[in-house]
């Protein structure tokens, strides 16, 4: 289920993204009151807004989906791991 | 709903970490009592579920969007506290990782969608359920309930967030109205999935909705 939800992810978060113009609803709000775009200037991770470096946009959007659920469930298994301790 | 950096003046963005931290800190204790080897895998799977939830952004034309946050079905499901530290796990991977929320706004983030949208999700389903005191049909609204409450009352928090920052050069006199308006709308679709959810859970593993016990 959460495999399916990753693979489909790029259809919402890429191709309709783009045939609409999507952006973020508080990016909208900034870029219409030229608010300073902190997010790329202060940026410490090459994963931002869930791309993957040299991945086209589609792939770069699963991808990083399935990393941010490995990590979570890598977590998750620690936690696990100390509640079986104690 | 995620904030980005550059939002929040230091007053706001202090005393929101101050209130995640104090909250956190009461939580922690609860969470350290609660947390066993049954509960702990349905928090790791319920956060890698929300997380990639999350990533469904539907795009609504005009430019904007709306996903699913899932804070009220993470309090139906495991409560106030693991509710809590299954949304804090999703929120803290978007930010570190994919800098989806602001650093400097983790704090206010956490507060409206780890705290806020749980407690208010799990407060009604409860509340719901005992005023009703029947079968299926009040379960399903007391969820929907709960999901578009709590959207909308974190929606609120979030404007009112914005608000009082000076960074941001509308007031809460306006940020309120329509992050609670917008909220209130999208909210439906929020307290529709968290209905089919429950409903759906309620079928096939009853006994791990906390907010039944």
């Amino acid at each position: 289920m959460i495999l399916i939800l990753v693979f489909i992810s790029p259809i919402f978060g890429v191709l309709l993204a783009d045939m609409v113009g999507y952006h973020e609803p508080l990016d909208v709000v900034a870029e219409a009151l030229n608010l300073p775009d902190l997010t790329e200037l202060i940026n410490w991770t090459p994963l931002l807004d869930y791309t993957i470096p040299g991945l086209p946009a589609e792939a770069g959007y699963a991808v990083a989906g399935l990393v941010g659920i490995l990590i979570i469930l890598g977590i998750g298994f620690l936690l696990s791991k100390i509640v079986g301790r104690t | 709903m995620h904030i980005p950096d550059g939002f929040l003046d230091p007053v706001v963005i202090i005393l929101t970490y101050v209130l995640l931290v104090i909250y956190g800190v009461f939580a922690f204790k609860r969470i350290k009592r609660t947390l066993n080897t049954e509960n702990t895998p349905l928090v790791s799977v319920l956060s890698a579920s929300i997380f990639a939830a999350q990533m469904l952004n539907w795009p609504i034309p005009g430019g904007t969007s709306l996903h699913f946050v899932g804070g009220a079905l993470a309090g139906v499901m495991l409560g106030p506290w693991l509710g809590f530290l299954t949304m804090f796990i999703v929120l803290i991977v978007q930010c570190l990782v994919f800098h989806d929320g602001g650093i400097t706004a983790l704090g206010a983030n956490s507060l409206n969608m780890a705290i806020i949208d749980v407690l208010v999700g799990y407060a009604i389903y409860r509340l719901t359920v005992k005023t009703f005191k029947s079968k299926d049909p009040p379960r399903m609204l007391a969820a929907f309930l709960g999901g578009w409450l709590g959207i909308t009352i974190a929606g609120i928090a979030c404007g009112l967030e914005i608000g009082y920052s000076q960074a941001f050069p509308y007031g809460v006199s306006i940020t309120v109205p329509i992050m609670a308006g917008w909220h209130a709308v999208l909210g439906i679709i929020e307290g529709t999935i968290t209905a089919l959810t429950v409903a759906y859970l309620r079928k096939r593993a009853p006994h791990i909705i906390f907010a039944e016990r």
